[in-house]
């Protein structure tokens, strides 16, 4: 086992500076995002015999992916990089699993403890927080409802959206679960019934279905690209120049959506035949509903057309729905799916690792589509606990999968990040109540001037307002404001702390490591130079400033 | 508030590092030099500003006016400095600079949904995920910006994003070549035309920040970023660093007094109306007299949506040519006495156009099938029409013009060739403009 220097760390750290920032950070960290009630009970993961019929446990998945990595690293000649060291790892699978750095007091507990299984134990804290489902809520709220053209309507049912998701990640649904209670949802599309739905503001995806305005030929694209990882979206006008699609068959499929559902009404038994028909516009083209590999729905076996549709994406012979799913969430850990783009498994782009794909599809499916099962699988395997360091062995290969790549964080990630480290508080806008769309928060301000559409997160995409906004927006000002800051004040004021480890502190709160030899004595001798009393405070600001602003800092590695 | 000598000197210090670090020292002169000489660059390239009519102005009330008919509404026309072409009485001024129009009056496009809408004419396709196209100015930034240059190579001035973000980002194009946003307001006090700040958002350090202290905390940044840099190779770390330099150059550079529109004379501010799309229009011109390839201003009226006309269209359209007219006319004056107009491609235009029928409540409603746009000054023929429309104004009857025949003619105006590619996010190439078009020669000329 890899052992990191975080001893020599540890002893250096001064008990004292810890104390203050503990005090002041590790409140205010746990405040920010209130913990739902223990659903968690309600999860019960492994099947009754794991070793029957070829299931893996969690255990043998790790091992069975780490393998095939290694073959195929040997058969590349390439050096992975170096092992993660705790404080790498931490901060890591903090914003992975939960979309902020730890704070000061969980890192420092982290790095002290010796329990040899602290990482895997650290993963089942994280997933029983009610953080993480609010992580995994965001994260997935921006798949679902990206790319369709925004509409008002779409936008007063996103706090509902994140909602229902939040609920469903925080008991852990079976993921077939949720996307059938997705596709299924009940629905109302007139104004009426969208604004009679906000004000009751019961969860519920019907986001979905307005941010694709209801049109089921959009819905159908969206369908099929989020869940199944199919782009037919360019068979709407014309058969797929890159792939075998035909327009026919993509409407077959959009017809699940048609007239469904009727404005305020539950939809009737499907029946067979013309019924269900729709026209291909500007066509004089009538097609019935068709599954996309052209089989047709048995009519008797289901209430209406969405549900059959949802039973076919999600049953387990799928080829491509547990495939699109396995490949999202080893993107979200690993920076990049398997296939890449995420969301095309098309013949003609094949995956980096067939096999391994398809071996984590299958158990994926044998495990009841069990997200957690996988967290904790893939979370576990020698690749998510690489370094991101550089190492020069060819491991620069986003494919793979020899060095953790640098990631973006998402505008939520960083704005949670932002509060942790330091210890910015905001009166709960009426939006979080579920009233208005959040739109003047410091939050709200922060995700529109951060946010972006962009996957993948492995591309540059910092703009120059978002630089200005963390060098001279409020919020990064109030944090290194010596009135204002929470964490600044507690580090700079505590009059037992050395200069040393006021400096630690920072790093800590910042960048979730302690500082290196060098730069204990580089900043030190920043802060000592500056002279004394404020002066020295007013030094520290401008460390804290740089550190929030570093882009060790900004990025997830 | 002055440190200590030892302070002082340990920040000088770290000034010197971080502009050594941030842009080699020995640029430092050539960024003066750079700083010093504005216009009138020798062959300069071509710039666009693109006057975004927010809600779909009305064709009708405005460049195709249907005196006569039923249709028209009480609206005059008037005569313009080029015989034969008539346009509304309320934009005298623009009349008055006719022979630089090129009006086309036979829009002919599909898409009659706000936000569809807005994404097809800004980003030249419709919406179609994941496939991320870039708008209009990232595509021209792209092209023609200098990648070195000390203003970002496409401002959007009072942007009105909430109709479809998605038509103001770069797309795949990724963030280099996102537009700097001046002017956006939100909430209630959406483009309020009497409270608005189109200062660069945070360009200056917070108070009690002075000088020295940002130099002193940039020189410890970029310790940071290299120590980190060095050992971590990647796109998102290269990104974040080339932002951050970006940043730090606008922030100290000459050129950003741009944007400073208490620099002009009190009287050319009120020739452009002191109103927020007037002084938009003002600081377009100082942009592209600083090299700015690609400036838009949105002209959105109060409340956002001032063009979509569904009730009372003739008051509100008066009311808005009243703030267009003098703001347009004098941009283009300006640009001219300055001989800028003939590198400068000002492009008129919403996302659809308004019913020739007039509705119960004297509005128009959304129309894609028969409306205007209008290009003018950098390589255009000007003093001319484009295509005709029906008596009744409901049909196009002369040289129908697609979205992308009027977007490959804007590109290729700035001399730029609309077929050319670039790899989108989802792999495949993507040309500047959909093939299907064909640019208007006439206008080209």
């Amino acid at each position: 086992m890899y052992s990191p220097s975080n001893g020599s760390n540890q002893a250096r750290f001064g008990r004292k500076a810890l104390i203050a920032i503990i005090l002041t950070i590790s409140l205010v960290g746990s405040a920010f995002w209130a913990a739902t009630p223990s659903l968690q009970a309600a999860e019960q993961c492994a099947p009754a015999a794991a070793s029957a019929a070829g299931i893996l446990d969690v255990h043998e998945l790790t091992a069975r992916i780490d393998q095939a990595l290694a073959t195929a690293w040997a058969a590349g000649n390439v050096e992975p990089a170096a092992p993660a060291d705790d404080a790498e790892y931490l901060r890591r699978i903090y914003l992975d699993l939960i979309g902020k750095i730890p704070s000061v007091a969980d890192l420092q507990a982290f790095l002290a403890s010796s329990q040899p299984d602290k990482r895997a134990r650290v993963v089942e804290e994280l997933l029983r927080r009610g953080a993480h489902s609010q992580h995994f809520a965001n994260t997935w709220r921006g798949l679902m409802l990206a790319g369709a053209p925004e509409n008002i309507e779409a936008n007063i049912l996103i706090p509902q959206f994140e909602t229902w998701l939040r609920l469903r990640f925080a008991i852990n649904t079976p993921y077939d679960r949720l996307v059938t209670e997705l596709l299924t949802a009940s629905i109302d599309p007139t104004p009426q019934g969208v604004v009679a739905n906000q004000r009751r503001f019961v969860p519920s995806p019907a986001a979905f279905f307005q941010a694709n305005e209801q049109k089921p030929e959009q819905i159908a694209a969206s369908t099929t690209r989020i869940f199944l990882g199919v782009q037919v979206q360019c068979a709407q006008c014309h058969d797929h120049p890159f792939s075998h699609w035909t327009r026919r068959e993509f409407w077959s499929l959009a017809a699940f959506f048609d007239r469904a559902p009727l404005p305020g009404m539950p939809e009737t038994k499907p029946k067979s035949g013309t019924a269900n028909a729709i026209l291909i516009p500007e066509t004089q083209i009538v097609v019935e509903p068709a599954f996309l590999d052209g089989s047709q729905p048995d009519w008797e076996s289901g209430s209406n057309k969405r549900e059959l549709l949802s039973r076919w994406i999600t049953q387990t012979d799928n080829p491509f729905f547990a495939r699109a799913a396995v490949n999202r969430l080893w993107d979200h850990f690993l920076g990049r799916g398997f296939v890449h783009p995420v969301d095309d498994l098309d013949k003609a782009n094949p995956p980096s690792h067939p096999e391994l794909l398809d071996e984590l599809a299958q158990q994926f499916a044998l495990h009841h589509f069990n997200l957690n099962h996988l967290i904790r699988a893939i979370t576990s395997t020698r690749a998510y606990q690489l370094s991101s360091r550089t190492s020069g062995g060819g491991e620069d290969d986003l494919a793979k999968f020899a060095r953790m790549p640098l990631r973006r964080m998402t505008a939520d990630q960083l704005f949670a990040s932002i509060v942790q480290a330091t210890g910015f508080r905001e009166a709960m806008p009426a939006a979080r109540r579920g009233v208005l769309a959040d739109t003047t928060s410091a939050a709200a301000e922060f995700r529109n001037r951060f946010a972006d559409q962009s996957v993948p997160r492995t591309e540059a995409e910092t703009s120059i307002l978002q630089a200005l906004s963390l060098m001279n927006g409020k919020l990064v000002s109030d944090a290194t404001d010596l009135e204002k800051s929470e964490t600044l004040v507690a580090v700079a004021e505590a009059p037992f702390l050395k200069n040393h480890e006021r400096v630690e502190a920072l790093f800590m709160a910042a960048l979730s490591r302690p500082p290196a030899v060098d730069e204990v004595s580089q900043f030190v001798d920043y802060v000592e130079r500056s002279g004394p009393g404020q002066e020295s405070k007013k030094a520290l600001a401008d460390v804290f400033w740089a550190l929030l602003n570093s882009a060790e800092f900004a990025l997830n590695h | 508030m002055s440190r200590s000598t030892a302070s002082e000197l340990s920040r000088r210090d770290l000034l010197r590092l971080s502009w050594a670090g941030l842009l080699g020292a020995s640029t430092l002169p050539w960024l003066e030099a750079m700083a010093n000489e504005t216009p009138a660059v020798p062959a300069r390239k071509r710039s666009c500003i693109l006057l975004w009519m927010n809600g779909g102005p009305s064709q009708l009330d405005t460049f195709d006016l249907k005196p006569g008919h039923a249709n028209g509404g009480p609206y005059k026309e008037i005569a313009t400095s080029v015989p034969g072409i008539k346009i509304s009485e309320h934009l005298p001024k623009i009349a008055g600079m006719a022979e630089h129009l090129a009006i086309i009056r036979s829009m002919n496009t599909k898409e009659g949904d706000h936000g569809r809408a807005t994404y097809l004419l800004r980003n030249g396709y419709l919406p179609q995920p994941p496939v991320r196209y870039p708008t209009l100015g990232s595509l021209v930034a792209k092209e023609l910006g200098d990648p070195q240059a000390e203003l970002p190579n496409f401002v959007s001035i009072s942007p009105y994003r909430n109709l479809n973000p998605a038509a103001f980002s770069p797309g795949f194009l990724g963030s280099q070549f996102a537009p700097l946003f001046v002017g956006e307001a939100r909430g209630r006090n959406a483009q309020d035309d009497d409270n608005y700040d189109l200062s660069v958002a945070d360009l200056e350090a917070p108070k009690g920040v002075n000088l020295d202290t940002v130099s002193a905390r940039l020189g410890l940044l970029n310790s940071l970023n290299d120590r980190f840099i060095g050992n971590h190779a990647g796109a998102p770390a290269v990104g974040y660093k080339t932002a951050y330099e970006r940043a730090v150059v606008l922030m100290r550079s000459k050129a950003a007094k741009g944007f400073d529109l208490d620099e002009e004379p009190a009287a050319v501010r009120d020739a452009y109306g002191r109103n927020r799309f007037g002084q938009g229009c003002l600081l377009a011109r100082r942009l592209v007299e600083r090299g700015v390839p690609f400036v838009e201003v949105t002209h959105a009226g109060a409340g956002g949506l001032g063009w979509d006309t569904h009730a009372d269209n003739f008051d509100a359209v008066r009311d808005l040519s009243k703030t267009l007219d003098p703001a347009w006319a004098t941009l283009m004056s300006e640009l001219k006495s300055r001989g800028l107009l003939d590198s400068t491609l000002i492009v008129w235009m919403g996302e659809f156009g308004r019913t020739p029928k007039i509705n119960d409540n004297r509005g128009r409603d959304h129309y894609p099938n028969a409306w205007s746009t209008v290009l003018a000054g950098g390589g255009v023929r000007g003093g001319q029409v484009v295509g005709r429309t029906s008596p009744d104004g409901t049909t196009v009857e002369e040289r129908p013009v697609s979205v992308p025949d009027l977007l490959a003619t804007v590109v290729k105006a700035l001399g730029v060739d609309p077929m050319k590619q670039n790899v989108s996010n989802v792999g495949r190439p993507i040309r500047l403009v959909d093939p299907a078009a064909k640019p208007i020669a006439e206008i080209l000329g």
